[in-house]
């Protein structure tokens, strides 16, 4: 007669912390062990430094030498867009390759965790891997460029209050990608791409916001990115940086942050609840398209 | 019991026939499936829409706008050359079609030629694209009167390109899950090195005569010579670019011969053809 193992209960937070730990760990083994550490660490600045090479050439190109406020306003943009890239996108990659092309989505669906926990851990081990770029991209635009900023600038707690509340709106973002990412199968690749290329452009990555037309700049400010970036230049530069809001004062643009990244927290919560319980209802969760 | 008679075709029939019927998928998929369609043309022009906003942010002269917009659609080029030459043997090793390229009696060559072809065909008209959206959203004048040189440095640039992406792919034959990341690593840097945004003399004469090894900074030049004439400042004069680019279309055609044969070898004695990850 087969008896029943007595399994111990956790509470919800504990199996939420557990899951969120374990998935960070997963994610951050498939986000790093494939290759040695040292031609990880020169991918991982790659990018973010020929992002900001780029910037700087086309500002010398222009201006012809000299130094002005729009190099920290591109060395900020450019160190800290990886981690929307990594997170946002990231979350998106996470379902659509254990789905495509690991084939472990149903597995992992099917055991007793939160899913959604799951690919929250998954996206924050990505987020994590863009801090090493981040930090080397400030510091070569700090002492290689000259860009202003000084420790005596930094208000630490403005920036990091910013920071985390700027990490909380891209995961809340790319809860609303991958729950696009559940109902689609063909694009579902491209797609993160896209919305990610589209933020580039209105989020005020890399120019003020201002130099965009009219319904875009407006469109720009429901975003949480837009909002972090300011905060977030506000917080490193001080009173020199370049600013999208020059009506807004440094503790205006952080309550707009906390708000708006609040709403999409709850907007991201009830799309992904829909977008779960409608793959399952049409029986695609797992479908493969074998693109 | 008989059995059909199968045409046999060798040389040069087989060659091309072998590229035209690995083109055709390229040709006829890439234009089928109506979102590969709007991302290939989209995500480049939503990139170059940005650059040119950091140049209105800049306050820079309307050239500069041209520049960046040759720049997008050279991107489509580029990454054409990375994600579906270069990193296509990754792709085709997840969907089990290498090991079916290996065993046919064409050979490989052929196969990529084809993937080149077809790869070409479908990115022109997405390049096409990108400069005609963005020309005309941001009233960029180009000079054309120089429309046969143009042709030209185009046509060699693309022979060039296309062989550096066959050297890519024998490389990547090698990788697994590398071959997405090496492709990735080959974005940024490579819009740097090769001045997609801004002109490569900014560079540094030297340092651009560097990264010259790149056909796109060459062909990039030389077009963006031929566009906007005395305005922008040129790396070399446009002849002794359209020299250089005659000369990395044969280097890499020649390399890529090489390259893809030792590889190959390589990939067969490592076991390495039909590991998926």
């Amino acid at each position: 007669m087969a008896t029943a193992v007595a399994v111990p209960q956790e509470g919800p937070l504990r199996r939420w912390w557990r899951v969120l730990r374990v998935s960070f760990w997963l994610g951050w083994q498939i986000e790093t062990n494939w290759t040695d550490p040292l031609l990880f660490f020169i991918y991982s600045l790659a990018k973010p430094l020929g992002g900001v090479l780029i910037l700087v050439f086309m500002y010398f190109v222009v201006a012809r030498g000299g130094q002005g406020p729009m190099l920290g306003f591109f060395v900020v943009g450019t160190a800290l867009w990886p981690f929307v890239l990594r997170g946002m996108m990231g979350i998106a990659w996470g379902l659509i390759s254990d789905r495509e092309h690991w084939k472990t989505l149903r597995y992992i669906y099917t055991s007793p965790i939160p899913y959604r926990g799951y690919l929250i851990g998954r996206a924050l081990a990505q987020a994590t891997s863009a801090v090493a770029p981040a930090v080397i991209t400030l510091i070569f635009g700090r002492y290689v460029l000259g860009v202003p900023l000084h420790l005596a600038n930094v208000n630490v707690q403005y920036a990091a209050v910013a920071m985390i509340t700027g990490i909380a709106g891209i995961v809340a973002l790319g809860l609303v990608v991958v729950s696009a990412a559940m109902l689609i199968s063909g694009e579902a690749w491209r797609m993160p791409e896209g919305v990610g290329a589209g933020l580039y452009l209105v989020s005020g990555a890399i120019f003020p916001v201002t130099t965009l037309p009219g319904p875009l700049q407006t469109l720009s400010q429901v975003f949480p990115l837009t909002w972090w970036l300011e905060a977030m230049r506000r917080g490193l530069l001080g009173p020199l940086s370049v600013r999208s809001f020059a009506w807004a004062g440094d503790a205006q643009v952080l309550a707009y942050e906390v708000v708006v990244t609040a709403v999409w927290i709850i907007v991201a919560t009830f799309i992904f609840g829909i977008a779960e319980r409608r793959a399952r209802q049409l029986g695609i969760l797992d479908q493969e398209s074998a693109y | 019991m008989t059995t059909a008679s199968i045409p046999r075709v060798r040389g040069l029939r087989r060659v091309l026939r072998a590229a035209l019927g690995r083109s055709y998928p390229r040709i006829i998929g890439q234009n089928r499936e109506r979102s590969w369609l709007f991302y290939d043309t989209v995500l480049p022009l939503l990139g170059t829409i940005a650059f040119v906003y950091v140049y209105k942010a800049l306050g820079a002269p309307d050239r500069f706008i041209g520049y960046v917009i040759m720049g997008g659609a050279t991107t489509a080029f580029w990454m054409n050359v990375m994600w579906n030459m270069a990193a296509q043997f990754y792709w085709d090793k997840q969907g089990g079609n290498l090991e079916l390229y290996m065993v046919v009696p064409c050979g490989i060559t052929p196969i990529l030629l084809g993937m080149s072809l077809g790869g070409f065909v479908a990115t022109v008209l997405r390049a096409v694209a990108i400069v005609l959206i963005g020309s005309l959203m941001f009233h960029v004048r180009f000079d054309i009167s120089n429309l046969g040189v143009f042709l030209l440095v185009f046509g060699v640039a693309v022979v060039a390109l296309y062989g550096l992406g066959v050297t890519f792919a024998s490389l990547f034959l090698l990788w697994g899950r590398e071959a997405w990341h090496m492709a990735e690593l080959f974005m940024e840097p490579v819009f740097l090195a090769s001045g997609f945004y801004f002109p490569v003399r900014a560079l540094g004469f030297w340092a651009a005569m560097g990264t010259s090894l790149i056909p796109l900074t060459l062909a990039l030049d030389a077009m963006r010579q031929l566009l906007f004439g005395a305005a922008h400042p040129a790396l070399l004069p446009v002849w002794w670019e359209v020299a250089g680019l005659v000369f990395l279309a044969v280097l890499f055609i020649v390399l890529a011969r090489f390259m893809l044969a030792r590889m190959e070898y390589l990939a067969r004695r490592e076991g390495r053809l039909s590991l998926r990850f």
